[in-house]
Order: C-alpha cells, then sequence, then structure tokens
C-alpha cells in the first residue's frame, strides 16, 4: 500500500480502550499516511473533538461507559463525521443498527488491516462527493429493482431481498449512480476499487456477468446492464432516488 | 375397544368412577328391590295369619274370643278361608319354607303351637273367586288400579280338631311406580354424581391443558413472556407456580449464555485483531500469508461455536429472500478462492430465511463436500411441493451408513483422529442442521449409489420451507 498522495495526511481520531489492539492499529495506519489520534473512551473522544475535527472516525461499538454506539450518534448527527464502526459481533442486526444511526460503514474483528484502509478511502471518496450525508436515507430504485446503500440491500421488484457481494454491490452503485451512461472496464474498476481490488481487476467482465445472473430475466440476453461495442457496459434503465423514512 | 377407551386424564377419571359408581348404585339398587319384596311377603304371611287366627277363633280353637270382621285389618277382611281334611299341598309343588317359618312364629307369638303349616305359590287361573275378584278392583279404580296379580298365595295351617284351614290371597308382582321412582331416583343420584366428579376432574384437568400448551411453546420459543396465571386446585396451582419459575430460570440461563458468548467472542476477537494488525509488518508474504490464514481459521471455529450456542435463539427476523442469488453468492465465494464449485442455476425462488445464518449453513455444507469429498462440489436448486430443496453433492467416499447420524453430533470429524491439519472444529455439519431446523427445514445426508451398488458420493439435502 502506498501512502495517500494528498499533501496533507489525512486525520483519523481512533476510539477503542483495547490497547492491545488500538496502539497497533494506529501505528499501522500511521504507516499507511494517516495522522491518526487515539481515544480509549468515548468521553476522551469527545474532549479530543473540542479541539480537533478529524476527516474520520474509527469506532469500537463495546467499550465501558458510553458505548460506541451512541457517540456515534453524536458524531452523526451534531459533527457530520463519517464513522466507520469497530464490532466484534458479527451479527446481522448489530450491524443494521449501527449503520441506521449513521455510521458509514464498519468492520467485524478481527479485520484485515488493508481492507480497513481502502474502506476508509471508500468513505472519505463518498464523503467529499456527496456533501449532505443525508443521501443514507436514499434508495435508488430501477424497473422494480430497489438498492439501499446504507444497508447494502438489493430487493426485487417482488420486495425478495437478493444476495449481492460488495463488489457486486459497489459495481451496481456505480450503475445507479450513472445511469444510461457507458462506463468502460478501467472506469468501473476506479468506481469500485475496495477491499476485494486484488480480486476485482482480474474479472471486471466476470463480476458483471454475475450480477447479471442475479437481476436479468435472461442472463444471456441480457436488458438491463448492456454490453457496449468498443469495451463497455451500461445501465438501460432510468433510476429514480427515493427518500425513505428513517 | 382400544380406540373407545379414553386417553387423557379427564377420560380415563370419569370413566372410572362413572364405572364404580355405576356398579355400586346397581348393588344397592338391587338390594332395595330385594328388600322392598322380603317386605310385601312379610306382609302378606301377616295378612294370612291373622285372617287363619281369627278362622280359628270362629271354630272356637286358640282360645279367647271371636274377632269380628271389623277387628281385622282390611287385607285380611276379604280373604275367604276353606277348611279340608286333607292338606292343600299337592305332588310337586315347592313349600316357601320362609313363608312356612315366618307363619308358624307368628302362632307361636300368641302361644298357639303349630304341627304343621304349608305356605306355596300358585297360578291364580284355578281360584275363580281370586279372579272376580281381581277384575273387580280393576273395573272400580280403572288407571289407578294395582298391577293384576298373576299368582296366589296360599296358606294353610293344621289343626288337629278342625283339619286343614286355608286362606289364598293373590300376590301382586312388583309395583311399577315403585320400580320407577327407584330406577329414576338411582339414574338422578348417578347423573349428580358424575356431573359434580366431571366438574372437579375437569377443575384439575384444564389447567394440566393449559400447562402443556404453555410447555410446547416455551420450548419452541424459549421465551419467558406469556406464562399462565396459577389456577386451579392447590397441587396443580403449585405445579404452575413451579413451572413458572423454572422458566424464568431457563430463560435467564439463556440470556446470561447470550451476554457470555457476547463477551467471550469480544475478548477474543480483539486480540485477534490486534495480532492480524501486528502480523502486517512482517516482511515474508509467505509467511504473512500463512499467519492470517491461520487467524482466519481461528476465526471460523470462534464464530462456528457462537453460531452454534446462539442458533437456538436468533435475534433477526425472517424475511423473503431469492434464494438462487443466494446460493449462486456462496458458489461464486468458494470459486474466487479457487474451489472447483459449480452452481447450475435454475428458476428463481424466494423463501423466508435469515440470509445471513442460511448463507453460513451452505458454506459449511459446501466446504465440507471440498474438504471430505474428492475435492469437488456440486450445488442444485429445486422447489420440490411446499420446500425449497438445495443438494450440495461430492464425489468422496461418503460415509459408511451407520455413521451418517453422528456425523451431525458436534465436536465429529470424519476421520477419528481429528487431524487438525484438515481444519475446522467439526461443528459444520451441526450447524448446518441446526440453521435448517432453525428455519423449519432439515438436512439429510445420504451416500449416492452407482448402478452396481459402490458408493459414488455423498449428498446433502437442505430443504426449507417456501412459506
Amino acid at each position: 500500500m502506498k501512502p495517500m498522495p494528498d499533501t496533507e495526511p489525512v486525520r483519523l481520531l481512533l476510539v477503542d480502550d483495547e490497547a492491545a489492539l488500538r496502539e497497533p492499529l494506529a501505528e499501522y495506519l500511521s504507516r499507511q499516511g494517516f495522522a491518526v489520534s487515539q481515544a480509549v473512551s468515548a468521553a476522551q473522544a469527545r474532549t479530543i473533538l473540542q479541539n480537533e475535527t478529524p476527516e474520520l472516525v474509527l469506532l469500537d461499538i463495546m467499550m465501558p461507559g458510553e458505548d460506541g454506539l451512541s457517540l456515534c450518534r453524536h458524531l452523526s448527527e451534531a459533527r457530520a463525521i463519517p464513522v466507520i464502526l469497530l464490532t466484534a459481533r458479527g451479527e446481522a442486526t448489530d450491524r443494521i443498527v449501527g449503520l441506521e444511526i449513521g455510521a458509514d460503514d464498519y468492520v467485524v474483528k478481527p479485520f484485515e488491516p488493508r481492507e480497513l484502509v481502502a474502506r476508509i478511502r471508500s468513505v472519505l471518496r463518498r464523503a467529499a462527493k456527496a456533501a449532505p450525508p443525508a443521501a443514507e436515507e436514499e434508495l435508488f430504485e430501477f424497473e422494480g429493482w430497489r438498492l439501499d446503500p446504507l444497508k447494502r440491500r438489493l430487493t426485487d421488484p417482488s420486495g425478495a431481498m437478493v444476495s449481492i457481494s460488495s463488489v457486486e454491490f459497489r459495481l451496481l452503485m456505480a450503475f445507479v449512480e450513472h445511469p444510461r451512461q457507458v462506463l468502460d472496464r478501467d472506469r468501473l474498476l476506479d468506481m469500485v476499487q475496495g477491499r476485494e481490488a486484488h480480486l476485482f481487476d482480474r474479472a471486471v467482465d466476470n463480476q458483471v456477468s454475475r450480477l447479471r445472473r442475479k437481476i436479468e430475466a435472461d442472463s444471456r440476453n441480457p436488458t438491463l446492464i448492456q454490453t457496449v461495442w468498443g469495451g463497455g457496459y451500461m445501465l438501460a434503465a432510468d433510476v429514480r432516488r427515493i427518500k425513505v423514512p428513517t | 375397544m382400544q380406540r373407545l377407551m379414553p386417553r387423557s386424564l379427564q377420560g380415563q377419571l370419569l370413566l372410572a368412577i362413572a364405572m364404580a359408581l355405576l356398579l355400586a348404585q346397581g348393588i344397592s339398587a338391587a338390594l332395595l328391590w330385594r328388600a322392598q319384596s322380603d317386605r310385601r311377603e312379610a306382609a302378606m304371611v301377616h295378612a294370612a295369619a291373622i285372617r287363619l287366627f281369627a278362622a280359628g277363633r270362629e271354630e272356637g280353637l286358640f282360645g279367647g274370643r271371636k274377632f269380628h270382621s271389623r277387628d281385622l285389618p282390611p287385607e285380611a277382611r276379604r280373604l275367604r278361608v276353606e277348611r279340608a281334611e286333607v292338606s292343600p299341598l299337592r305332588t310337586g309343588e315347592s313349600r316357601q319354607d320362609d313363608a312356612e317359618h315366618e307363619l308358624k312364629e307368628v302362632f307361636a307369638e300368641q302361644g298357639v303351637e303349630l304341627k304343621e303349616v304349608v305356605v306355596v305359590h300358585r297360578p291364580i287361573t284355578e281360584n275363580a273367586d281370586l279372579i272376580r275378584r281381581e277384575a273387580r278392583i280393576a273395573a272400580r279404580m280403572g288407571d289407578h288400579a294395582p298391577p293384576r296379580a298373576r299368582e296366589q298365595m296360599v296358606a294353610a295351617i293344621h289343626t288337629s280338631d278342625r283339619g286343614w284351614i286355608t286362606v289364598a290371597m293373590p300376590m301382586r308382582g312388583p309395583d311399577e311406580g315403585l320400580l320407577i321412582s327407584l330406577l329414576g331416583q338411582t339414574l338422578l343420584l348417578y347423573g349428580l354424581l358424575v356431573g359434580a366428579i366431571a366438574l372437579i376432574v375437569g377443575r384439575i384437568t384444564r389447567p394440566l391443558a393449559a400447562l402443556t400448551g404453555r410447555l410446547e411453546q416455551f420450548a419452541s420459543t424459549r421465551d419467558a413472556a406469556g406464562q399462565l396465571a396459577p389456577q386451579g386446585p392447590n397441587d396443580v396451582r403449585r405445579l404452575i407456580i413451579a413451572h413458572n419459575a423454572m422458566e424464568h430460570r431457563i430463560a435467564a440461563l439463556l440470556d446470561e449464555k447470550d451476554v457470555m458468548l457476547g463477551a467471550i467472542g469480544h475478548d477474543l476477537k480483539t486480540p485477534l485483531a490486534a495480532l492480524r494488525v501486528r502480523i502486517e509488518s512482517v516482511e515474508d508474504d509467505a509467511e504473512r500469508d500463512k499467519m492470517a490464514a491461520t487467524i482466519e481459521d481461528i476465526v471460523r471455529s470462534l464464530d462456528d461455536i457462537l453460531s452454534l450456542a446462539r442458533v437456538g435463539r436468533p435475534s433477526d427476523p425472517r424475511e423473503p429472500a431469492e434464494l438462487k442469488a443466494l446460493v449462486g453468492q456462496v458458489a461464486d465465494e468458494f470459486e474466487d478462492m479457487g474451489e472447483p464449485v459449480t452452481f447450475a442455476p435454475g428458476e428463481r425462488i424466494v423463501a423466508p430465511v435469515r440470509v445471513t445464518w442460511l448463507r453460513r449453513g451452505l458454506r459449511n455444507l459446501v466446504s465440507n463436500a471440498l474438504r471430505y469429498g474428492g475435492g469437488a462440489a456440486r450445488i442444485t436448486l429445486e422447489r420440490e411441493g411446499a420446500m425449497a430443496v438445495i443438494r450440495v453433492e461430492d464425489d468422496g467416499p461418503g460415509i459408511p451408513e451407520g455413521r451418517i447420524g453422528a456425523m451431525m453430533e458436534p465436536f465429529t470429524r470424519g476421520e477419528p483422529s481429528r487431524n487438525s491439519a484438515t481444519g475446522g472444529a467439526g461443528l459444520g455439519l451441526t450447524l448446518a442442521r441446526a440453521i435448517a431446523e432453525q428455519h423449519g427445514g432439515a438436512l439429510v445426508l445420504a451416500n449416492r449409489r452407482n448402478s452396481d451398488g459402490s458408493v459414488a458420493g455423498l449428498t446433502a439435502t437442505l430443504t426449507l420451507p417456501l412459506a
């Protein structure tokens, strides 16, 4: 991993009561080119936040005293600072709860450090692009299909949930954010760079065909995601953005 | 007979009590009936004795003055007395020993010792006088007449001076009114008793039935909410109270277990996360990858153990999900790791499932097929009736028929050596089955056979209800 190309290092705040994890993680992130402040509790984090404004907060959920979810709510409501939750529990409900109260992403311990870095960059990219984080209340709808960017959920026209991998999710996000535009392989690769990037760059076509199998009525004659002559793909559908009350 | 036998406590108790009561009341009614007819017979003997005594006085026997007919009781007054030199007993007639004894007693009480008495029952038909009298009574009393006598009682005493004095009187059958009232009384009592007992038994068994229902509910939800209020007789009331206390205790233990597992998960995963971060500083790529793989193995085992402990009390609801995409995604994951897993997608099938759980169960089945099944796995998804059927096939040696059940038990592996190089905590199938059952479905393992009978491989069949 090469350091971020920016001249000014990105400032992160890492909140975790476990020194055994916090210290090596802070060290690792510094090596990756981030400027990392550390807090052992939500209370200390609040003190630090009075003096500095990090660009992103990494937040442990299970901490003595005020827990991570409560601080997360405060950060997203009052400070509009993006949050990535670090959680030891892997149950689906915890994830959804974390995202519903305004976290931008989560990783389940133990996570791959490189994946965490990829997620940090991805969240920062999104935060830079979409100024109002209220976009989290949005759903994308095309041909009856609905994509919930917050919960990473895709539902078909009947409302049934359709499992997609995180690569497929990001690929679909790229399509619904650019409907009826031709996206060539390099562009797609750039937009969905994420944790499984090493898998992805080998097989954009493969990922597209997997996505087609899930959303096309007949994946051999795709109507939604069309192949464009000259090397690219296009979502051939109109996309509506739907506000849903949270 | 077996079918008519009630199986419930209420039915059996009621049947036993009703039978015993019927028997007891039958005996008591029969005794009553018997006493009644004895009394009737005794009254007739007495009437005959008085009439014979009066007849004797008229003849100047037994001493004392003559009776006036008004001195006689009405039933004795009308009896006609006959005299004869020979005994009225005919050959072949059976004498009424009890009545004869009674007759002698009555005379003895008056100080008269009789040498011989005869009492016999005869058909009334040969006594024209009695038949006439019966007809008169019937004509006079109409509907209220006593039943017509069919027999007569002939009583005779032998006096040394005057020979035999005989009196005949009609023997009335049992009074129908009496019979009816006796029957009615018995039935009324029977009905009242059985009714009262049915009420009591119902009061005992109703709360028991409610408790049974509650137990069944608790066994499936393991939630202490919605407990029964103590009811019924004291014993049952105490049973319900004890059961409620036990439910609370079980629910508390389960909650405690969940909290403990959460803590264990947290306490183990945090140092593992720290370790995972630290190995990034290992320079040797190959070495680092091995370390990462080891950590991943530990995490997978830990997740299996935590999941197995939680599988019975999932916190997330079921939601409709498209199974083709779900199975496809699991197949893709293995494909991405370079594993030979094939999935031939068929029709779209939507079923209410817990996606995270089902995906985990499916992953376990596929990695099992890859690990023990000769290297390749095939997945199929079909709709069969009201079930979605997912089959994971391999081409391995299968499982010896006798070991199939044991394979589903926790911490069991195909090879008994428990060689940790093959990975996993031995919970894969246990967890997969528990997940199938959590969804109301089932997991069945079966060997697939070639036409020559040799094992072609193992098929794991996961069925899930579509609704």
